[in-house]
């Protein structure tokens, strides 16, 4: 992708948009294409004319259904483009489509769809799962020909596991970086707006445009973007990423990688046990507690699928609806996070919780003093197959996790990046950086593309 | 708490800021009265909209807080209460609940018993729902969203008042305070209560009332929630612990819920609000704009003006009427100001249903007033009557009176020679008089004012006419 800063030709947009439309017939990347929403765009000239940027379907672009992958929100045409929308086009990219996502990002296969969404496949073998949730993200970002970036979004995982599994590079930035305005919220303290893209240069121009301090997202970050970054990195291999559990040939991916990095740059062990061990924990209790209440809405008053007669009480039609509505998936996550804040048990779940997150932060604070980079494997295994996804418990499924919620949970820069293969499928290094060193984690993902 | 009084009685009173703008977004909180005009993809809770906090409605909430007493707290956090209901388009409401503004406060009574806090917090406004035939016979409910999003303060108290009269007073005095504030506008006069209430002879068993508009009405409900829990105790029924709710139109309560079904609201901190620390730079700046108070200028007018504590409690209520007295006070003896304007202007008010806020003169034309009844240049009668007029249109009382030639008849010749005439035009009334009827005396007074239009000089007159029938009498 090289910024052509010449704004596309209407016959351009058509190739770029008939070129998804074939992937999707294969690997169901997009919710929703914007075959005339593309046409129609105004064409501002700046620095991001002539890319097409697709868009995680939890993400509002006026006038287009965005659903966050969810059967309930299905016809919702938001009046408003999200921040980060609004600041792309003004910088002259088409919005090319809504990419599929697992229904309001619950999941890490992608296979969590609404009722009525199609599951989107692996790139590299369609048998397999393109991780999750920013699951059609990562594909198309991998199959594109046509100069594209991704915009998805992660919660505790959601860009650096699909990139994984894809073989492409996921970059979440720090929390508070990119706005949040106009994201449908899976878990507010913990959604962040990031990007996919092939190569790592790609990521800088997109990344310069959407950060900043929005007066529409209180939480938004007024810190500029800082792109300096040491020559010589300190480098932290975090150490539980030779835990059993991780595959034994991504550890060696990892060890091979490790081995060139160190000819230039610095690299010994760290434990970060806290995080290993309460990490996913701490997440889905948190996690799953601020998603509960973002769903209320849903509840086909204002929002979510409306029944055709709304003869019966308030309580007994909204029942109705969301019984309908969401999807298994969606449900457990409801359930689990409220029960997590129920007077009797919020103390010892949910505000025990919030405590222990406090801790995890401090953790990676404290290494950050003697490390400027994280480096894990992104997932313990490469992309499973569905069958193999269809016979794990919900729990197997969390714990895939593991090594992506840390750094979610503290609200880090982190990107995965592909450093190798096994039968065929990528492998991701996950590489973590302090608060707002941006700069730091890019250095790290161009020192390690050169290596390959 | 151990209770000793017959009845506990304790508050929670939500008073909207008299913001421009919405709590979380920047729609206005007032104007255009049709159904959902005033709202926005973020008061609506469109999915991807997120609040961002007013800071006036952030200044307001501190300022009652150190104007009370209140112990503000160095981080501002919001909390998501989640419940279902129709006039939520979130299904949560944004308040304060794990860390309140402010901690603690009091609030001293007209008696001087103080009253203690226990919170004060900031909330948003649901949206209004509008039945169409009622609560009980819609089948369907209509919701407008112009209300949705408005700040709202909710102040708590201890249960330490002890009647309804008290808790009235208490409010009077609440809202006195938000006005000297200036952060409450009294003629939108949104102000909501939930009281909860028990009895010693219950064993102090607590019953909740519920979303009692208008301060009058939480005294009502509070007798009728008296006099119910009485009847059923004299019956040998038990109160049991539930929430009611008051029903202005019928003007009871009726019962909620019992306790044991009560909401589990299962309390979030807000995540899209971060932290806002609270800088001793705002405090200041705050305290610097928290005038003095009613109590405090109660004390003062005793204490320099000499007045009643009465006379100086209903001068000091209001801020528009302390304002107006003090100034009067400059010129006028301000015993003499604050009868005039309590007994009169308050009066005239009542009767054309008015505020101090809507008076159109100002204090030239009280002065002027207050300084012909000073000087004795015109009657008390007269002044009367010019204060109705000018509630009607502001004048010169100055340039009235003597337009209309209303100044006072003191020479004793003249009033002699009217006297003289009256008593020769009422034989029957001077013969009843002599009789011993004291009747007379007032109707051949009044004649005298009939006479000149309520000129006459009273005190000399009655004076005057005595002498002149006792030398009738003879």
């Amino acid at each position: 992708m090289t910024p052509t800063t010449k704004t596309p030709s209407k016959k351009e947009i058509q190739n770029v948009l008939k070129e998804c439309e074939t992937h999707n017939k294969k690997h169901h990347c997009f919710t929703t294409l914007c075959k005339e929403e593309a046409q129609k765009q105004k064409k501002a000239k700046g620095t991001l004319s002539g890319i097409y940027i697709s868009v995680k379907d939890n993400i509002c672009v006026k006038d287009v259904e965005t659903t966050a992958g969810s059967h309930i929100l299905k016809g919702y045409l938001p009046k408003f483009d999200a921040t980060t929308i609004q600041k792309l086009k003004e910088e002259g990219a088409t919005i090319i489509g809504k990419t599929s996502c697992d229904a309001f990002g619950f999941g890490s296969f992608n296979t969590n769809v609404g009722k009525g969404f199609s599951i989107p496949k692996n790139p590299h073998d369609t048998k397999r799962t393109t991780g999750g949730s920013s699951g059609g993200s990562a594909a198309i970002t991998q199959l594109a020909t046509f100069p594209h970036v991704s915009l998805a979004e992660s919660t505790g995982g959601s860009i650096a596991c699909p990139a994984s599994f894809c073989g492409i590079i996921g970059l979440t930035p720090t929390y508070g970086r990119v706005s949040r305005y106009g994201l449908i919220p899976y878990a507010n303290s913990l959604d962040k707006i990031g990007i996919m893209s092939k190569k790592v240069s790609e990521i800088e121009p997109i990344l310069k445009v959407i950060s900043g301090f929005d007066e529409k997202d209180g939480t938004s970050l007024k810190e500029p973007l800082n792109l300096n970054a040491p020559k010589k990195l300190r480098i932290g291999i975090i150490k539980e990423s030779y835990a059993k559990g991780i595959d034994p040939e991504i550890q060696k991916a990892l060890k091979s990688i490790l081995t060139k990095l160190k000819q230039k740059h610095t690299i010994t062990e760290i434990s970060l046990p806290l995080t290993t061990t309460y990490g996913v924990a701490c997440y889905y209790i948190l996690a799953t507690s601020e998603a509960s209440t973002n769903l209320a809405c849903l509840s086909g008053l204002r929002y979510g699928q409306e029944l055709p007669k709304k003869n019966k009480g308030f309580n007994s039609y909204f029942t109705e609806v969301r019984t309908k509505s969401f999807n298994q998936e969606s449900k457990r996550r409801i359930m689990i996070g409220t029960f997590t804040r129920m007077a009797g048990y919020r103390d010892a779940y949910y505000i025990k919780a919030t405590k222990v997150r406090t801790k995890i932060i401090q953790e990676y604070k404290k290494a950050f003093k003697t490390y400027d980079v994280l480096i894990s494997p992104t997932m313990p295994f490469i992309a499973p197959t569905f069958s193999n996804i269809d016979k794990m418990t919900p729990l197997q499924n969390y714990l895939s996790d593991i090594l992506t919620v840390g750094s979610n949970l503290a609200g880090l820069p982190h990107a995965s990046i592909p450093i190798g293969k096994k039968e065929g499928m990528p492998i991701g290094l996950l590489a973590i950086t302090d608060h707002l060193k941006e700069g730091t984690l890019l250095q790290t993902l161009k020192e390690i593309e050169a290596l390959q | 708490m151990k209770f000793t009084t017959d009845i506990v009685i304790g508050l929670e009173i939500h008073a909207e800021l008299d913001t421009q703008t919405k709590l979380f977004c920047s729609c206005a909180t007032k104007g255009n009265q049709q159904p959902n005009t005033r709202c926005c993809p973020i008061c609506l809770g469109h999915p991807g909209t997120r609040p961002v906090l007013n800071k006036k409605a952030l200044d307001y909430a501190t300022k009652l807080c150190l104007a009370l007493g209140s112990k503000l707290t160095k981080e501002i956090v919001f909390s998501r209460k989640n419940y279902f209901y129709p006039d939520m388009s979130k299904n949560y409401q944004i308040t304060q609940f794990e860390e309140p503004i402010g901690t603690g406060g009091t609030i001293t009574l007209k008696t001087g018993r103080k009253i203690q806090l226990t919170r004060i917090h900031i909330e948003e406004d649901p949206a209004a729902l509008a039945y169409t035939h009622g609560m009980k016979n819609s089948d369907s409910v209509l919701v407008d969203y112009n209300r949705a999003g408005n700040p709202l303060v909710e102040i708590v108290t201890e249960p330490q008042l002890t009647s309804p009269a008290e808790a009235r007073d208490f409010l009077n005095r609440l809202i006195s305070v938000l006005g000297y504030l200036n952060i409450f506008d009294i003629t939108r006069g949104i102000i909501k209560a939930d009281a909860n209430i028990s009895l010693k002879e219950s064993n102090y068993s607590r019953v909740e009332i519920k979303n009692i508009s208008g301060f009058k009405e939480i005294e009502k409900a509070l007798t009728y929630e008296i006099t119910r829990q009485k009847t059923q105790l004299r019956r040998g029924l038990k109160i049991t612990r539930e929430t009611r709710g008051w029903n202005p139109t019928s003007k009871t309560t009726l019962s909620l819920r019992t306790k044991e079904t009560e909401a589990d609201y299962g309390y979030i901190l807000e995540p899209d609000l971060s932290l806002i620390t609270l800088t001793d730079e705002l405090i200041h700046l705050m305290k610097k704009e928290i005038p003095e108070l009613a109590q405090q200028k109660s004390e003062r007018y005793q204490r320099e003006h000499k007045l009643s504590k009465e006379d100086a409690d209903v001068m000091s209520m209001e801020l528009e009427l302390a304002q107006l007295f003090e100034k009067v006070a400059t010129k006028i003896d301000p015993k003499l100001a604050a009868r005039w304007l309590r007994r009169e202007l308050l009066r005239v008010l009542n009767y054309n249903k008015k505020t101090t806020k809507e008076i159109q003169f100002n204090e030239k034309e009280i002065i002027e007033l207050l300084s012909l009844v000073q000087t004795n240049t015109i009657s008390e009668t007269t002044a009367q009557k010019l204060m109705e007029q000018l509630m009607e249109k502001p004048f010169s009382p100055k340039e009235h009176i003597k337009k209309h030639n209303l100044e006072q008849v003191t020479n004793e010749k003249e009033i002699e020679t009217l006297c003289k005439e009256t008593i020769k035009e009422h034989p029957q009334a001077v013969k009843d008089y002599h009789a011993g009827e004291q009747k007379s005396l007032h109707y051949l007074l009044g004649q005298i004012m009939k006479k000149t239009r309520g000129k006459a000089e009273p005190t000399k007159t009655t004076k005057i006419l005595k002498k002149e029938l006792k030398k009738k009498e003879l």
